[in-house]
């Protein structure tokens, strides 16, 4: 790096006399060659999310009146999140089911990633290609057959009368938490396998080696250097899950039933038929900041149990 | 790289994390450039005027007159609920006519978004049934703001060999029934939902933004939170649910008891002995409407006779156009739970009433969290 500038510093002159003030000054200036290089990116994110973001924060200050905002600025819709319980609830609610699901997709991921970055020697694409392939349908269509599998004549339920082994659907599959998360961790699987497949496949095979020939039977090989070492993919991955599924608000309205309703289902409420933008936009912010929270925690104890295991 | 080469690399496993960017890079582009591609095609549909109504209402058949002149049907956009559809007008979708309630339209020309309507522009304005938009609200200085277009009930459809009446008479009470817990299902929307409430809670629809008429129906929505299977907007769940029976009685419309009595399910639209709700819904043009003439030759054709036979045959809706039920014997009329004299069945009928935005954003909210189980 060092020597680059370097090289750049002592080209200067020559470039100044033939390309112009334009040129001289990314010359100059290193820090500004780099905002120019990022400001594509730069630019999308100011406009895509600081300025929406401060417009949220903006708005959940004011308060609703009929059809008007009262512009004065008040922490009023923020009182009201922290007093009623119905927010906590379904905060809490909303945690839960993100955290189960970030739970189950990573367990359930895990041996597939396992599988293709140990057990697979040839054609490694393919089968990446093949486990990504329900991402290649939309994710409406991926909700609504889980409607049908899990319904009240959906084929799980058919399916076991059909065996003899119950004479009454089931009714807890559908309208429930349960479908809720059964549903997300389906729909958000590849999000978890990619990651994971990755940090397996960068672990030393020579390290694997070495524990076998010291005597490690392969339960304790697996716990003492593959799990250990695959653990930046599986915490991204849980990240992952968790951060998006948080503000799901379509899988729970057409799969939630009223038990399994979530808090984005009630912020997308107030933006339409309770029309109460500024109550939304506190909600929204009580959610990003809580799940912010709940972020840095787990990433915060996960580095510990890493550091305690590796 | 040409296709053969990337098959041949697939095949062979040496197919490498760049090539395989790259190509998904090119599928990418190739879709978003793909409506490009066709323009020509595609063109038609964005000339079209745009249509924003209730789930169930975007079906070609509203709109023959129109297709015949222009070849096409409008485009259309749902909404679950008339005070979600305000909401999204007023914070920038464009349409051109949408399809509020009677109840509504007060709060709707508040909005300053609609303008009045041109009579002379409408063909079929002179078959309307008077009695429709005489309603409370609807017209201001003479002149109407809203075309009405559909009029029917809210009301319980319940399986007949499924729920035992035992004998009573049919009541608002079958959807509080304790012994279809986990089996009844209602409508999300509160524009629904809280006056049914209201009409079993016994509350007067003059009191119902009352404290005590608010209180007591907020009490009895409370009440029935617990017995629900789900609470939807979608009239096609409830209708697939009733059909396979996994629930027993659902609020609903007059259309979902006509097409699951045509699908040969043993069901009935019930006449409940505290009346059941009644409501007469049309159409409304935009101030700002881009394509003007579109939205009068949408509403004209929304009153022709040719959608009323639609409207009344598969659907067992009222039709505004008086001549729509010469179309139908007495015994079909019938059958359908209308009369060839609709005035007779609008004059019982538990009308909303238009209400203050106020109390539509505290009734949405108190619903919202009824459902949510607080």
């Amino acid at each position: 790096m060092t020597d680059n500038t370097a090289t750049l510093r002592s080209t200067l002159p020559r470039s100044t006399k033939s390309g112009g003030w334009l040129s001289s000054l990314l010359m100059r200036f290193e820090a500004l060659r780099g905002y120019l290089l990022l400001s594509p990116t730069l630019l999308i994110m100011i406009i895509g999310i600081c300025v929406p973001l401060f417009i949220l924060v903006g708005m959940s200050l004011w308060t609703q009146h009929g059809f008007e905002f009262d512009k004065s600025l008040t922490l009023a819709n923020y009182f009201n999140v922290a007093e009623q319980p119905i927010y906590k609830a379904l905060l809490a609610r909303s945690i839960l089911i993100s955290g189960g699901c970030a739970l189950a997709t990573v367990i359930l991921s895990y041996p597939m990633a396992y599988f293709v970055a140990f057990h697979v020697h040839r054609h490694k694409m393919v089968w990446i290609i093949l486990m990504t392939l329900p991402f290649w349908t939309s994710y409406l269509l991926r909700v609504f057959s889980w409607k049908i599998i899990l319904g009240y004549n959906g084929v799980i339920n058919s399916g076991l009368i059909g065996m003899g082994l119950i004479d009454q659907p089931l009714e807890f599959l559908l309208y429930s938490p349960l479908a809720v998360v059964i549903t997300l961790t389906h729909a958000w699987s590849a999000f978890a396998i990619l990651p994971i497949y990755v940090s397996l496949e960068k672990i030393d095979r020579s390290l694997l080696e070495a524990a076998t020939d010291l005597g490690d039977g392969p339960v304790r090989r697996f716990f003492r250097i593959t799990f250990p070492m695959s653990l930046p993919g599986v915490i991204a991955a849980a990240l992952i899950i968790f951060i998006p599924t948080v503000g799901d608000y379509i899988t729970p309205t057409l799969l939630g039933g009223p038990d399994g309703i979530m808090l984005a289902n009630l912020i997308s409420a107030q933006f339409g038929k309770v029309n109460d933008w500024p109550m939304g936009a506190a909600l929204a912010i009580a959610l990003m900041v809580t799940v912010a929270l709940f972020s840095v925690v787990f990433v915060i104890i996960s580095r510990k149990v890493t550091e305690r295991i590796t | 790289m040409d296709v053969v080469d990337q098959l041949h690399a697939v095949k062979s496993g040496k197919l490498s994390r760049r090539a395989f960017s790259k190509s998904l890079l090119g599928v990418g582009v190739g879709i978003v450039a793909m409506p490009y591609m066709s323009r020509p095609a595609g063109a038609a549909a964005a000339d079209q005027a745009t249509y924003f109504t209730w789930g169930g209402y975007d079906d070609p058949a509203l709109f023959g007159e129109y297709i015949k002149k222009y070849g096409e049907a409008p485009n259309l956009a749902t909404f679950g609920g008339s005070e979600e559809a305000l909401t999204k007008m007023r914070s920038g979708f464009m349409v051109d006519v949408s399809h509020p309630c009677n109840a509504d339209v007060p709060r709707w020309i508040a909005s300053g978004l609609f303008q009045p309507l041109d009579t002379d522009k409408l063909s079929n304005w002179g078959d309307v049934i008077p009695e429709l938009y005489q309603l409370d609200g609807i017209m201001v200085n003479g002149q109407p703001y809203m075309a009405p277009f559909d009029w029917g009930q809210t009301s319980v459809t319940y399986r007949t060999d499924l729920f035992d009446l035992e004998g009573k008479e049919e009541s608002w009470g079958m959807l509080w029934d304790e012994r279809y817990k986990g089996r009844l299902a209602v409508l999300a929307s509160a524009g629904d939902a809280w006056w049914c409430g209201a009409i079993y809670a016994g509350v007067d629809f003059k009191d119902i933004s009352s404290k005590v008429g608010f209180e007591k129906t907020a009490e009895l929505m409370r009440k029935q939170r617990p017995l629900i299977r789900t609470y939807t907007d979608d009239e096609t769940t409830l209708e697939q649910a009733l059909a396979s029976g996994e629930i027993v009685a659902a609020m609903t419309w007059n259309s979902s008891a006509v097409k699951l009595k045509t699908a040969g399910v043993k069901v009935k639209f019930a006449n409940p002995k505290e009346g059941a709700l009644t409501w007469v819904c049309g159409a409304m043009i935009r101030k700002d409407a881009p394509q003007m003439d579109k939205a009068y030759d949408i509403v004209n054709s929304m009153l022709s006779v040719e959608t009323g036979k639609w409207l009344i045959g598969e659907n067992g809706y009222g039709h505004s156009n008086v001549k729509s039920f010469a179309q139908f014997t007495d015994k079909q009329l019938d059958e359908l739970g209308l009369n060839r004299n609709p005035a007779e069945v609008l004059s019982t009928g538990k009308f909303m009433s238009p209400q203050s935005q106020e109390f539509e954003t505290s009734m949405n909210q108190e619903f919202e969290k009824i459902k949510a189980g607080f």
